[in-house]
């Protein structure tokens, strides 16, 4: 779905990711990369091939989009180093493009780990007219904070009884909150105002949903 | 020593033993297991410490170590038995003791039970367990002879039950002399009760049954003006004066109501109603902290309350002579469960016991006749006893390992002589070992799982210690959600409240708890800090597990009820008058050979209500197909709601009733398949496996107390479904769930006979001006589940999202 945020058209993918085609930015939220081996590291039996989904999604995003820079809005790697990590960095070394993290408060491995997999570290980041952050920051005005770290969800009504509950964009006057990319990540359910809109993450499509007052 | 006898010292103390307690004591000597099947207060804790007592005074010489170990459910029961049983063992030998194990007992207590072990120890399923989970168990239960397992008819129905099959089967498998007797309430598979507990029937065990039965008196309270009775159910609190009435006129009095919530408000509105009883009126439910509940308790005991408003934690166990009148809140859901509260009234046993039942809505009367007539012809349910529970057992080998770590092949024998695991394959305990071992994957080549190694000897052992100390946390949380402590700013604690109602609160909130009105100041590590307040504005916290099903057998006499002309003289039925004439106006009454559907609109949308009068597990079921097979015909959505009368699909389009006639959408073919593949079997499925997660340590539900941080490792049990079900589908504990939603859930045989009868049924479909007194209680349901055979695309285009009001 394709969206204009303050003149800038912006493509919100149903994967959670988000494209800027003007600067050939692919923006990445809370991919949480090695939570699976960490849990198994401590005896929690998650299935392995959940950490193959990050590489599929984002290998369908390469298909899809020309990406000059790609940013992770934090939380990029779950924990303490595991496994996971290598494959990360040897995929990673494998693209052409540039890579730059945001450092989020999972990512506890230290810079040089980031660095060797040829990230570029900030805490935060200007990237006119949007700011970038992990956690959303309020006062970024007139910027445009993107950001992650909520896992922003929706719940939605429907008239006969139906309810649905949703990863989704969440779009505040100075804000975008992107949703965890990660496979296996929860969501938070955001309870939004009527100055903000979500755009809900479907199957194969985003929709901007309607808005009902209480 | 002198020779004492056990019967003599009771005839002594001008006690004439029961003939079940004297044929308790010597089967017992005897050196028999086996199983006593007596009420509550009926005096079933003599008859099994009088024979272990009488053993010991045969023997002669002081014993060593722990010799008996008594598994209560609860906690609160355990303090009672360990009482009584310490003062009748001392009266007798003064130097021993029993000790009391439970998740309440300090850690000061427990090296010294190591250090100095009591004779006797009372116990929790679960503090058994971590006993086990400790290094040389082994020899601190080396001279253990008796193991009693109390309120077994509870613990049969429960995963619990499935902890207390594999502990008895492993501790016999060091001690195969151990003498095991239950203790049980009546259910209808007395004998299944028994061989669970005990094993096949053999000479060396044995049924002893206590012969007193009381008559029992159900008296149904009615409105005055029955115009003026609700449809749908509510607290019955239009009856709020026949109460007062039975609680002026009464000695005292329990009343029982079903759910926390209900119990709350009954107390208040009571006050309200008579504030005379202020001082006389208390409340007892599980939430309550237990300092007060054991004063309520004795108080009960001591008769200095005019009446005690409970819930089912006055079911068990706890010992007070009886009251004089017993009020049941709404419907009991079960005959079993009704008798035994019935039970608690009644000063004199010849005099029998009589108990009001209050219907929260006018349907409800029907019920009231059906127990009556349950009473009458003595039919009580059965409790069904889990099977192949997977995650119990993934917890049990977790058990062992922490503990001494154990060898498989051994073990395999021990878990295969449970009647839980009787049916276990070798393919499905390598497939636990492995997941245990290498959570399951076979051919990873850098795989860091971590959970369990393999000794020298080919023991199964523990990996660090952490782990080790996650799992016995874990242990002790089993299946209950998180609750906090609910404390005074100043200091004092009041209860202990679930995770999930305090998580809708803000801070500066009023909430009723314990019949006080409190207002929320904050919540710090696993506290609720809250002060008094004066506000009536108020919510009242709804506990969860307010929601049973109607047992086999009460649907039963429910059907048999209804459609029985005989009953038509009844008091009920001719309250019920007013409301049946409203029915056929606007709708029909069915007779036993049709099958009522009836249709509406209403601003909600579009409803379909079906009255099969089978119970609300089999009509949750039912809901599901028929949607299923509806949704198959056009793209649509519905969400369904179901009680024990019916269900009802209620969707934003007009359901056609024709269409679903035509194309035989109530037939018996592929019920099971359909059921299968209806979104309903997921959603149950995915409900279930949140306990499932939590058993089998998938869920780690922190530390308790704020000291430890668990770096990363929480996450949902639905995350954990999602994943199993995405990438994992042949995972054993995901099948559990899906087994689970079946067997215990919905119970496939009456499933497939309800449909059958229908089958031979006349369809009635009636379009309906209006919601019909029927169908009231299903159409104001708010708990619904939902399914759709519209793309996710299609039906988010149709919502919308909620706004919240804007600040200022």
């Amino acid at each position: 779905m394709i969206v204009e945020i303050h003149h800038e058209v912006l493509e919100l993918s149903p994967t959670g990711a988000l494209y800027w085609p003007a600067n050939k930015a692919l923006f990445i939220a809370d991919a949480h990369i090695g939570k699976v081996m960490h849990f198994r590291k401590n005896g929690i039996a998650l299935p392995t091939e959940v950490r193959f989904s990050f590489y599929e999604k984002i290998a369908h995003l390469l298909t899809q989009f020309e990406v000059a820079t790609l940013y992770f809005l934090g939380d990029l790697f779950h924990s303490d180093h595991n496994s996971e990590w290598v494959d990360f960095c040897r995929w990673a070394n494998q693209q052409a493009f540039k890579k730059v993290l945001i450092e989020g408060n999972h990512d506890i491995l230290p810079k040089t780990r980031f660095e060797q997999a040829g990230l570029e570290v900030y805490t935060a980041l200007d990237l006119a007219p949007f700011y970038l952050s992990h956690h959303p920051i309020e006062a970024t005005a007139p910027k445009i904070n993107l950001c992650g770290h909520l896992h922003p969800g929706v719940r939605l009504k429907g008239l006969g009884g139906q309810y649905l509950k949703a990863p989704c964009f969440y779009k505040k006057p100075h804000q975008l909150i992107l949703p965890a990319f990660g496979g296996f990540t929860g969501m938070y359910i955001i309870k939004p105002t009527a100055e903000d809109q979500v755009y809900v993450l479907g199957e194969s499509a985003v929709i901007a949903v309607n808005k009902m007052k209480k | 020593m002198k020779k004492i006898n056990i019967q003599d010292w009771f005839l002594d103390k001008g006690w004439t033993p029961q003939r079940f307690q004297k044929a308790t004591w010597q089967a017992y000597l005897a050196g028999k297991s086996g199983l006593l099947n007596a009420p509550t207060g009926s005096g079933k804790t003599y008859a099994i410490w009088g024979g272990v007592l009488q053993r010991q005074l045969d023997i002669g010489q002081l014993p060593k170590k722990t010799n008996v170990l008594w598994i209560t459910p609860l906690r609160a029961l355990g303090v009672e038995i360990q009482q009584t049983t310490e003062l009748l063992t001392k009266a007798f030998f003064p130097t021993l003791s029993v000790g009391l194990r439970t998740g309440d007992t300090p850690q000061s207590e427990r090296v010294k039970q190591k250090r100095q072990p009591p004779f006797g120890l009372v116990t929790t399923p679960e503090s058994l367990h971590l006993l086990i989970s400790n290094k040389g168990h082994q020899h601190f239960f080396e001279n253990l002879h008796t193991v009693v397992v109390d309120e077994w008819h509870e613990l049969m129905g429960s995963k619990r039950g499935v902890q207390v099959e594999l502990a008895l089967s492993y501790l016999k498998s060091f001690l195969p002399n151990l003498q095991v007797w239950g203790i049980s309430a009546t259910i209808g598979n007395l004998d299944l009760a028994q061989q669970i507990l005990l094993g096949r029937p053999t000479e060396n065990q044995i049924l002893v049954q206590s012969t007193q039965k009381k008559k029992i008196e159900v008296v149904s309270l009615f409105p005055k003006e029955m115009e003026t009775f609700p449809w749908s159910g509510h607290l019955g609190i239009h009856l709020l004066e026949q109460v007062t009435e039975i609680i002026r006129t009464h000695p005292s009095t329990l009343l029982f109501t079903n759910t926390r919530a209900q119990c709350e408000i009954w107390y208040q509105k009571l006050l309200e109603k008579a504030p005379e009883l202020a001082g006389q009126l208390a409340m007892h439910h599980g939430s309550i902290d237990k300092i007060n509940r054991l004063w309520v308790e004795d108080a009960l005991r001591q008769h200095r309350l005019k009446a005690v408003i409970c819930t089912s934690s006055l079911d068990l166990g706890v010992d007070f002579s009886p009251v004089s009148a017993c009020v049941q809140i709404g419907s009991p859901k079960g005959v079993g469960r009704f008798l035994q509260r019935a039970g608690r009234s009644g000063h004199q046993p010849q005099k029998g016991s009589k108990i009001y039942f209050l219907p929260t809505h006018a349907i409800e009367l029907i019920e009231s006749l059906a127990l009556q007539k349950a009473i009458k012809e003595n039919t009580i349910e059965d409790r069904l006893p889990y099977l192949n529970s997977f995650d119990v057992l993934v917890q049990f080998l977790m058990t062992l390992a922490v503990g001494d770590g154990f060898m498989p092949k051994p073990c395999f024998e021990i878990v295969k002589n449970t009647f839980c695991f009787q049916t276990l394959t070798l393919q499905q305990w390598q497939w636990l070992l492995n997941f245990i071992q290498k959570g399951s994957q076979s051919l990873e080549n850098y795989d860091e799982y971590k959970k369990t190694y393999v000794d020298d000897a080919g023991k199964i052992c523990v990996a660090s210690r952490s782990i080790a100390m996650r799992h016995r946390l874990n242990i002790g949380t089993i299946m209950s959600d998180a609750s906090l402590l609910v404390k005074y700013l100043k200091g004092g604690k009041i209860g202990t409240i679930e995770e999930w109602f305090v998580s809708k609160l803000k801070t500066g909130d009023v909430f009723t708890f314990a019949g006080r009105n409190l207002e929320l100041v904050r919540i710090q590590a696993m506290e609720v800090l809250v002060r008094k307040s004066k506000s009536k504005n108020t919510k009242i916290p709804a506990w969860m597990g307010g929601r049973m099903s109607f047992s086999a057998h009460l649907s039963q006499m429910l059907r048999a009820t209804f459609f029985a002309p005989e009953t038509s003289n009844t008091p009920e039925w001719k309250a019920l008058r007013p409301l049946l004439d409203r029915q056929r106006q606007l709708s029909m009454l069915p007779e036993t050979n049709q099958f009522l559907i009836e249709t509406f609109t209403t601003k909600e949308g579009h409803h379909a209500v079906f009255y099969p009068f089978e119970g609300r597990a089999v009509h949750e079921a039912m809901a599901a197909i028929i949607a299923y097979r509806y949704s198959l015909l056009y793209p649509i959505s519905f969400t369904l709601a179901y009680n024990d009368y019916g269900y009802e699909l209620l969707s934003d389009q007009p359901i056609d009733i024709e269409a679903l006639i035509d194309n035989n959408l109530l037939t018996t073919k592929d019920l099971i398949d359909d059921l299968r593949k209806s979104i309903n079997l997921a959603e149950m499925a995915r409900r279930k496996f949140r306990d499932i997660a939590v058993i089998a340590g998938l869920v780690f539900q922190g530390y308790p107390q704020k000291t430890l941080k668990s770096k990363h490792l929480q996450s949902s049990a639905q995350l954990f479904f999602e994943v199993f079900k995405d990438y994992e589908p042949d995972n054993l504990l995901y099948l559990q769930a899906v087994a689970e939603s079946f067997d215990h859930g919905m119970e496939q045989g009456r499933l497939q006979q309800a449909f059958e009868r229908i089958e031979q049924q006349e369809i009635c479909w009636k379009k309906a001006a209006q919601p019909t007194p029927f169908s009231f209680p299903l159409i104001t349901d708010r708990l619904r589940e939902k399914l759709s055979s519209e793309t996710v695309e299609d039906r988010i285009k149709k919502m919308y999202v909620q706004l919240e009001k804007q600040l200022q």
